[in-house]
């Protein structure tokens, strides 16, 4: 895995010029302006404002029901909120068209090869046949699954099977990448390994992130931005900014450093007081 | 394969914890899929030796084995001038009558597949068409094979229909539950790469609708056999069913016997055939 890859910060997409969309808002930006989401007579979440700047890793952390994956719904256009806006790089967000999503199960296609779900999402991008096996061969070495094009999508491991959904998402390269707890499923070892990669492919790639998850530990690891939402319906309960280093940095050092901790035990504690409040 | 440090967390095969059990011991697994059938044919053989050699039944209508492999040999061959059964051999009428279920069939099959993707994406058509093929389902061939006749003649047209019209709704209906239970989880996934309305029904309705296709074509082909003899009840020389027909209306048991026997038999092939083809096809079946 080179480490010396170069980062893509300029992204080619229709109406993004010198990485300003039309607005004056930067591709990859997400603002939620007093969003509130109802399913039926029930809340799921709201009233939420918040504003996510390009290339910010934001990680959004709350107890269960507490309508994290909702908002995360609400950003990826699979739904329209009830009350409020959602704008992705200044306009209403599609599915498909604004970002890359990672869901909580790998959700691959069996009928495809490893190399075949890549090259369906490269097709869906718009990129060339001639081109694709390219394109496929530097999204796999990324995410570590060099040579796996292949194989079938149930001979793989379950680590293995959500880092081809996290190279899928990639293939599009839209400025914003989704992911809702990605790594539930996974056993403690191989969960800190995709860490530690989406961390980097994070740095990398210069993506603006948002990712879901209960884990106090995980969001500390990876935010640089940390949102606890309230219980149902969820509301931003605290926000707080992550000083720790990021690029190149040793994960082990880093998950074992005083800072890391003081952060995790904070985190932990407001979302177990927002979970109660 | 080229191996990177990352690859080795995984474990190799995971298997899925609600998933079938696949691989079996091999002895046992034999003895199941090969010795027992061939037993059950034995014991077939010599009860059906022992039952008509008791006399407790006329030769008419329980001949011995050993008359109707005459027969068999009979049908098969040409002897005192006569060629196989009424100038055709056994292998003939077979060929005829499969051609007839591999035109009619597979227009009623290629009918279901189209009708089970419009019924399973508009519901609306759905809703249209759903009571009709049901009450189609229910009908034995029978029922419409004199109508068929009086409408199309006595040749080849009512038989292929009839064969057509018994293979269409297993597929038709196979393919609409299969559509319509497509997972939402995978064309959410789809629309969120990029897809198109249009690229979701062609990349991800149709292959994950394809193993339950798959049964449905297996049934239909079935239904269509079964209906054989119905199709071929009118001029059906030559063709299998119309020589049971022919056979039985001058209580020529044995020739009944071998008609019958052929069309087991070939249906046996054809179905261990489709499940190969399907394997071959489908081999993401119950992996999703």
């Amino acid at each position: 895995m080179s480490s010396s890859e170069t980062a893509e910060g300029a992204v080619t997409g229709g109406e993004v010029t010198d990485g300003v969309v039309a607005g004056g808002e930067r591709a990859g930006a997400v603002r939620l302006g007093h969003v509130t989401h109802r399913y039926g007579a029930v809340t799921a979440v709201g009233p939420v404002d918040l504003t996510v700047p390009p290339g910010e890793f934001l990680v959004l952390v709350g107890a269960s029901g507490c309508g994290k994956s909702t908002l995360l719904r609400l950003i990826a256009g699979f739904e329209q909120p009830t009350h409020g806006s959602v704008r992705v790089s200044g306009s209403v967000p599609r599915p498909g068209e604004t970002a890359g999503v990672v869901f909580q199960t790998p959700r691959l296609f069996p009928w495809r090869t490893v190399g075949g779900n890549i090259d369906l999402a490269l097709r869906y991008a718009g990129v060339d046949r001639a081109r694709r096996g390219e394109h496929r061969a530097r999204l796999l070495a990324r995410v570590g699954l060099e040579g796996t094009e292949k194989r079938r999508t149930w001979e793989i491991s379950g680590g293995q099977q959500q880092r081809v959904a996290i190279a899928r998402a990639l293939a599009a390269e839209h400025p914003l990448l989704l992911l809702d707890e990605p790594f539930a499923a996974l056993d403690a070892l191989t969960r800190e390994r995709l860490q530690e990669d989406v961390r980097r492919v994070a740095g990398q790639t210069g993506r603006t992130t948002v990712f879901v998850t209960h884990s106090a530990d995980e969001a500390v690891f990876l935010g640089s931005r940390i949102v606890v939402l309230t219980k149902s319906p969820g509301t931003v309960a605290l926000d707080l900014p992550i000083p720790l280093p990021r690029g190149d940095v040793d994960a082990e050092e880093l998950r074992e450093s005083r800072e890391f901790g003081e952060l995790r035990a904070r985190v932990a504690h407001a979302v177990k007081s927002a979970a109660a409040a | 394969m080229s191996t990177t440090p990352r690859l080795e967390e995984a474990d190799p095969v995971p298997v899925p914890a609600e998933g079938p059990v696949r691989r079996r011991p091999r002895a046992p697994g034999r003895l199941r899929h090969v010795l027992l059938p061939l037993a059950s044919l034995v014991l077939f053989l010599v009860l059906w030796q022992v039952s008509a050699a008791s006399g407790t039944w006329s030769e008419t209508l329980v001949p011995p084995p050993a008359r109707v492999w005459d027969a068999f040999v009979d049908v098969s061959t040409t002897h005192d001038g006569v060629r196989g059964y009424n100038g055709t051999y056994l292998v003939e009428h077979l060929g005829i009558s499969l051609r007839r279920i591999a035109f009619g069939a597979g227009t009623g099959i290629a009918a279901g597949v189209v009708f089970g993707l419009l019924m399973g994406t508009v519901r609306p058509l759905r809703s249209l068409f759903e009571p009709w093929i049901t009450f189609l389902r229910t009908l034995p061939p029978l029922a419409y094979f004199s109508l068929l006749v009086i409408w199309l003649g006595i040749n080849e047209e009512p038989k292929i229909t009839l064969l057509a019209v018994a293979a269409f709704p297993p597929v038709a209906v196979s393919t609409t539950t299969a559509v319509a239970a497509v997972p939402r989880s995978l064309v959410e996934a789809a629309r969120a790469l990029g897809g198109s309305r249009w690229d979701v029904v062609k990349d991800i309705v149709v292959p994950s609708a394809l193993p339950e296709t798959f049964t449905g074509v297996r049934l239909a082909v079935g239904v269509a056999y079964s209906s054989l003899v119905a199709a071929e009840l009118v001029n059906g020389l030559p063709g299998i069913g119309g020589m049971v027909k022919d056979a039985a209306n001058y209580n020529n048991t044995p020739v009944v016997f071998v008609g019958i026997i052929a069309i087991g038999v070939s249906g046996l092939v054809i179905d261990g055939l489709l499940l190969r083809l399907e394997r071959a096809v489908v081999p993401w079946r119950g992996r999703a």
